[in-house]
């Protein structure tokens, strides 16, 4: 067994996990941060993608749009290579209530974001695929964002700073001296245990909070509820497009890379089904739907994937409705609240307010350890959106590689984009065509930025995430994989297989037209040609160890009873 | 002008059926977009290599009794087991006239090996994947060498070497990886880094290349006897290339068959359509057909992209457009159709059924069973309910069998093309 001693453990790579990462290693401590998946895998990497303005909740959660704003610009500054300004509309469909478009302008001019009203004319020349019939328009200062880079640039720079990051580990039980935590206990998919030794552990699990508390004999109670997006494969609005009526279903368009997101479905879910969501075929069709009326010419597009997450609110008392539970943030001190010192929990909040909430969690943290140091995240920007590249030092720079390559290369990792490419021609040759990753992308993933298989290399270079999901280029990350030593040569077709598999995840509920067509070439290629299905069964032993620990109490005990039969 | 026979659809099935129509004589055309399945197969003939449980066949014509008794919706049903052979026996043939051996393991279904080092059973293979000789070899000599061409991003032998070793043929094999390169040609414009295997079977074509080529296989390959390459060694003169190579390194050079562009599927299209002009056959690329009219449950004209208003019509059509990723077949929100004359298609409507919770599924999926209808002559049934005599239907825009979970889609293809090109020569005889 391997030990590990440290000033805080995270457990959690999400946002808020490597936010606080990030912040601690700013203040000078040394951080291990313990994630079972992979960073941004969960809720993070689950949702629309939107840099809120605070519109969306400035009529009914003042408190909410305040932080939204805040945080809105604050991120600008410090995370520019991670987001789009691409500026937001609030439009007025005829079935929707004219008197909520008064109600938002008040509530935004109160919580201090600056809306305005323009001509329908206006709006259509903003965003000529609107529907011409749009009664009002509001334009509010919402962006995109991108989840994974945020958090991947949190991670790099905690990394950077001393700290240790364990993703795939699962932390299986707490270590306790008294009534006081003094570690955790956690295993890697190999099998290998680890003991983390530290003054602190924080929990920022998000919705699986509640199980890091179960280990430490503590009772918190999430409320999952789930929502559901889809994505087309183009591009078809330039700024993210809000329905503007109450929060309710299908009710937001966001622009993203390539692609446009349709957002999202409520939906209230039991704790236990959290790990095996599925979109189902009434969301799609509700999505749709709702989209059509606010951009028609959606049902014409292609649908590439749909995908769904779980909101990690704190049920506070009784509360019924997913959307009215407050999404604000939850900060929990054990010592206080239950008598357990050495552990805190972060819970609720939103991927906006991650900063917010890890600066909080930071000073609790802090101030619980005696250190006087202040939050300096708010002012530092992440690696990468240190300063933007001119236009002419990119041309110096990068001489005889083409623009597309250096364009994406720097839209997605910013001023790190001097780590990654080289004027070498295999370096900069493109791996995956739909989204011009590189091998010099590949590469650095690998070696620099925690990743363990290709969805992790997904997640930091969009391999594979363009209308072709994956065809050629997940063989070829597969190839690189191991030639770069990420794994043997043999693991490298399962993490293949494994890769196809979570493309098939999201491309199953929206397979009809062209995503049947792509669905079918990419069979034929992997089956038909390479004899995919009819590899040795050695596979998911990984995934069985991680699995295990997961189940819910009542699940684990069934298994018993069944084995015992 | 009216054609005798006008086939829409220029792959596997088109070609076959086209070519045996020109071949006796009658006036026959294909219209194709393009490319077609051949350029992304394996460039092997398969007749069944899976039964049901997802076992390999040995026999495969002794498995075509089996998998008619089980379903009886079949193509196999409809062509019959001697049809099959017949079908294979002909376009076997026109192969060989162009200069194509394709090989069978005494009637049984032989391995090829996959880019992933697993191993595929297939029928007709080329001889750099299949001849008597290569059993022999591989079994008297304890090293084999999977080279690549540096560089090339869609190839990755050490994955083929890994999965291969697990297999117990190879077990106690040592397998060499190695690399070869043309270094005067990295000063190329274009990023070789980025070639595809079409790129490289151009480089291979260049004879003048072949001694400095053999020098680094020999380099590279220590003392194994058979040399494996991802297959780009040449497309149209690959039979001179190979054996030259051959010659000069004393090695048997077995292919791959790589990431797509196929080359060895893509001589077996060629090859077919060199032997379909030579007969006199019309190939039209580049054109589709857009719309189809019925009339008296006959087809009375089609029309394409390129001829507007003026319709084009034949005596007999063949619909061999393939199945979704060609266009054969649509699949909307919650239904499945054949576009081109609204045939009657069997599939599910629910979208849920199209297909199976795993993408590697043992089983497949469903949709990859879907097709037009068509009663024993292949001919199909409109959206009214009629047969239309005049269309018939071949290849894998046809229902009742899944060609990737059963290992069928080129013997289906040859045999119904086959089949529907005898009906119809029978049916303008006796006219």
């Amino acid at each position: 067994m391997n030990r590990i001693e440290t000033n805080v453990i995270i457990i959690g790579g999400g946002a808020t996990g490597a936010g606080i990462a990030r912040d601690l290693s700013m203040r000078g401590l040394l951080c291990v941060l313990i994630e079972k998946n992979d960073i941004a895998s969960g809720t993070t990497g689950r949702n629309h993608g939107l840099l809120h303005s605070g519109a969306r909740y400035a009529v009914k959660d003042h408190e909410s749009a305040r932080e939204c704003i805040r945080e809105n610009k604050i991120l600008k500054k410090i995370a520019s290579h991670c987001i789009e300004d691409t500026g937001g509309l609030f439009v007025t469909l005829p079935e929707d209530d004219p008197a909520y478009h008064r109600n938002l302008i008040e509530g935004c001019k109160y919580a201090g974001i600056e809306a305005k009203e323009i001509s329908i004319r206006k709006a259509l020349e903003m965003e000529p695929n609107l529907n011409p019939d749009i009664l009002s328009a509001l334009v509010v200062p919402d962006g995109t964002i991108d989840p994974f880079r945020l958090s991947s640039a949190n991670i790099l720079d905690a990394k950077e700073r001393g700290s240790t990051i364990l993703t795939h580990t699962k932390v299986t039980g707490v270590i306790k001296s008294g009534a006081r935590i003094t570690g955790v206990e956690c295993i890697d998919l190999k099998g290998r245990k680890t003991e983390v030794y530290a003054d602190l552990v924080i929990n920022a699990a998000g919705i699986w909070g509640q199980e890091v508390s179960a280990l430490a004999g503590i009772e918190i109670k999430m409320f999952p509820s789930k929502g559901s997006m889809l994505i087309i494969d183009y591009r078809i609005n330039n700024v993210v497009v809000n329905r503007c009526r109450p929060p309710a279903d299908g009710d937001i368009i966001v622009p993203g890379d390539t692609v446009s997101l349709i957002g999202t479905t409520s939906k209230e879910i039991s704790y236990d089904r959290i790990n095996e969501l599925t979109v189902d075929d009434e969301e799609i069709s509700i999505l749709l739907s709702d989209a059509e009326m606010l951009i028609p010419n959606v049902r014409h597009t292609r649908a590439l994937r749909a995908y769904c997450g779980v909101r990690p609110l704190l049920a506070v008392s009784g509360e019924a409705q997913g959307r009215n539970i407050s999404r604000g943030i939850a900060l929990l001190d054990h010592h206080e609240r239950d008598g357990l010192e050495g552990m805190i929990t972060i819970a609720g909040g939103k991927l906006m307010t991650y900063r917010l909430m890890a600066e909080k969690t930071a000073d609790l943290a802090c101030e619980k350890l005696g250190i006087k140091k202040e939050c300096t995240t708010h002012l530092v920007p992440l690696p990468g959106s240190e300063k933007k590249i001119a236009r002419k030092s990119r041309i110096k720079d990068f001489t005889g590689i083409p623009d597309s390559v250096v364009g994406s290369t720097l839209y997605r990792h910013g001023q790190r984009l001097h780590s990654i490419l080289t004027k070498n021609k295999k370096n900069y040759r493109v791996i995956c065509e739909c989204e011009m990753v590189t091998e010099g992308e590949i590469e650095y993933a690998i070696k620099k930025l925690e990743v363990k298989d290709l969805v992790d290399l997904r997640r930091r270079t969009r391999i594979g995430m363009g209308p072709c999901q994956g065809e050629l280029c997940a063989y070829r990350g597969a190839g690189l994989f191991q030639e770069f030593g990420g794994s043997t040569p043999e693991e490298s077709v399962i993490l293949l297989q494994d890769f196809l598999e979570e493309r098939w995840k999201g491309m199953k509920p929206v397979l009809w037209g062209d995503g049947l067509r792509e669905a079918e070439f990419t069979y034929w290629i992997y089956q038909g040609l390479f004899g995919m299905a009819h590899m040795d069964e050695v596979k998911h032993k990984k995934k069985k160890i991680l699995n295990k620990d997961i189940l819910p109490a009542d699940a684990k005990t069934d298994n018993k009873k069944k084995k015992g039969k | 002008m009216i054609y005798d026979c006008l086939i829409i659809g220029g792959g596997l099935a088109g070609l076959t059926c086209g070519i045996r129509c020109a071949s006796n004589g009658l006036h026959t055309a294909i219209i194709s977009g393009g490319m077609n399945s051949l350029h992304f197969s394996s460039g092997s003939i398969d007749i069944a290599g899976y039964n049901t449980k997802g076992e390999i066949i040995k026999k495969p014509f002794d498995y075509l009794k089996t998998m008619i008794k089980e379903n009886s919706a079949h193509p196999y049903a409809k062509t019959g087991i001697p049809g099959v052979r017949e079908s294979l026996n002909f376009i076997t043939g026109k192969f060989m006239e162009e200069g194509i051996n394709l090989n069978h393991n005494n009637d049984m279904n032989h391995f090829h090996v996959t880019t992933l080092g697993t191993l595929k059973p297939t029928f007709l293979s080329q001889e750099s994947v299949f001849n008597t000789d290569v059993a022999d070899i591989a079994n008297s000599h304890n090293k084999i060498a999977i080279l690549n061409f540096k560089g090339f991003r869609d190839y990755y032998p050490e994955q083929t070497a890994a999965n291969l070793k697990k297999n117990s043929m190879f077990k106690d094999k040592e397998i060499i990886l190695g690399d070869i390169s043309l270094p005067y040609y990295l000063n190329t414009e274009k990023n070789l880094h980025e070639f595809r295997s079409i790129d490289l079977a151009r480089i291979f074509e260049t004879e003048r290349y072949l001694p400095r080529i053999a020098e680094e296989i020999k380099k590279a390959s220590g003392g194994a006897s058979i040399v494996s390459l991802p297959a780009f060694i040449g497309i149209r003169n690959y039979k001179t290339i190979r054996s030259k190579l051959q010659e000069m390194t004393g090695k048997f050079i077995y292919e791959i068959p790589s990431l797509p562009p196929s080359i060895l599927g893509l001589r077996l299209d060629n090859a077919l359509k060199n032997s379909f002009i030579n007969l006199g056959g019309e190939y039209i690329a580049g054109e589709r057909v857009v719309s189809g009219s019925i009339k008296n449950n006959q087809v009375e004209f089609v029309t394409t992209r390129n001829s507007g208003n003026i319709p084009v019509q034949s005596k007999f059509y063949v619909l061999t457009t393939g199945s979704f990723f060609s266009g054969g077949l649509a699949a909307g929100f919650d239904n499945i159709s054949e576009p081109l004359f609204g045939l009657k298609v069997k599939g599910e409507n629910k979208r849920s059924k199209w297909y199976n919770s795993n993408f590697f599924d043992r089983k497949s999926h469903p949709f990859l069973g879907f097709g037009v209808e068509t009663d024993s002559k292949f001919n199909p049934v409109s959206g009214s309910g009629k047969t239309i005599k005049n269309l018939f239907c071949a290849g894998s825009v046809l229902s009742g069998y899944n060609p990737v979970s059963e290992g069928s889609g080129g013997g289906v293809a040859v045999s119904t093309a086959f089949k529907c090109a005898e009906r119809i020569i029978k049916e303008i005889k006796n006219d």
